[in-house]
């Protein structure tokens, strides 16, 4: 996090600390060199230090619609959406596959469908709490762990959908298909979704 | 002029703003107020956020400095976003021209 003098003005120093608490590091310095830059400008225009710094916070804008207008455009906070709307046609896919295979005849361990019953259950409670949460870091690892919950239950359904070798295997591919898609847009967004932005 | 009514030209904007040089949020800002006479004044809600969305789609590229004691980050074209900011302005040229005809022709005929 930047270095800030110890005679910035009271005004400033209020907007730093507020910013700072809202959003990443990384976003609060960006935003808040902004900040220096309007504040010098103004102070070069002939403004006197008070007038100054309100004209600069002004500028900006109130620190919770910068943050909220980040956290719209969040990735991982769109991709939370995504997953949740397009989770029932996925789901369904699945759904229709094990029950033509009459998959709980298969020889699985009773713990496997409870450890994936689980992690679909909190991976389901993280996404939508990323996806309607007003703070921004908070949004971003709910989206994040929830993403990676939903990808962990696709490679297991696809692995599944692989060794079982199942008698209706159209059903298994499209459902296959589904989620190879849903884990490809997780992959390439989350690859754009720098960790530090979690603190 | 408000952010909506901007819908499908913030990108081609935002690049233009870039297209002479590395700048950083605030001077994008500025940019852009400047270039079109004040008629374009975007909040910094608009403005930071799309920098961080052209940056992912790798139409620009960002990286930090430290200025006068501050950490600033400044912002390049790439060269996909070379490309995307010639289609913006061809694409902004065809509507603006069509537009323009229609508005500024004579009244249509009846088809009474």
């Amino acid at each position: 996090m930047a270095e800030h003098s110890l005679n910035e003005h009271s005004l400033i120093a209020a907007y730093r600390a507020d910013l700072q608490a809202r959003l990443p590091a990384d976003l609060a310095d960006e935003v808040l060199d902004g900040l220096a830059e309007a504040h010098d400008k103004y102070l070069r225009l002939g403004l006197p230090p008070d007038q100054a710094a309100r004209a600069a916070v002004t500028e900006l804008g109130d620190p919770r619609t910068i943050t909220d207008a980040f956290r719209r455009a969040d990735p991982a906070r769109q991709l939370a959406r995504t997953l949740i709307l397009s989770g029932p046609a996925v789901g369904g896919c699945w759904a229709a596959a094990l029950t033509t295979a009459r998959a709980w005849n298969w020889p699985l361990p009773a713990a496997i469908p409870l450890l994936m019953g689980l992690t679909l259950a909190a991976s389901a409670a993280l996404l939508a709490a990323a996806a309607t949460t007003q703070r921004y870091r908070a949004g971003r690892r709910a989206g994040t762990a929830g993403s990676l919950g939903i990808a962990l239950l696709d490679t297991a359904a696809i692995t599944t959908a692989i060794l079982a070798a199942p008698a209706s295997p159209w059903l298994f591919t499209a459902a296959a298909c589904a989620s190879l898609a849903r884990l490809t847009h997780i992959a390439r967004t989350l690859r754009r979704c720098p960790i530090s932005y979690m603190w | 002029m408000r952010a909506e009514q901007l819908k499908g030209h913030l990108d081609g904007l935002l690049l233009a703003a870039i297209d002479n040089g590395a700048r950083h949020g605030y001077a994008v800002m500025e940019a852009v107020r400047e270039a079109t006479s004040g008629q374009i004044d975007l909040p910094t809600g608009t403005i930071y956020p799309a920098l961080h969305r052209l940056e992912r789609a790798d139409l620009i590229a960002g990286t930090w400095s430290v200025v006068a004691g501050r950490r600033r980050r400044y912002y390049t074209l790439t060269q996909a976003g070379r490309t995307a900011l010639t289609g913006h302005r061809t694409d902004w040229r065809d509507f603006a021209a069509t537009i323009t005809a229609a508005l500024e022709s004579r009244p249509w005929p009846s088809t009474a």
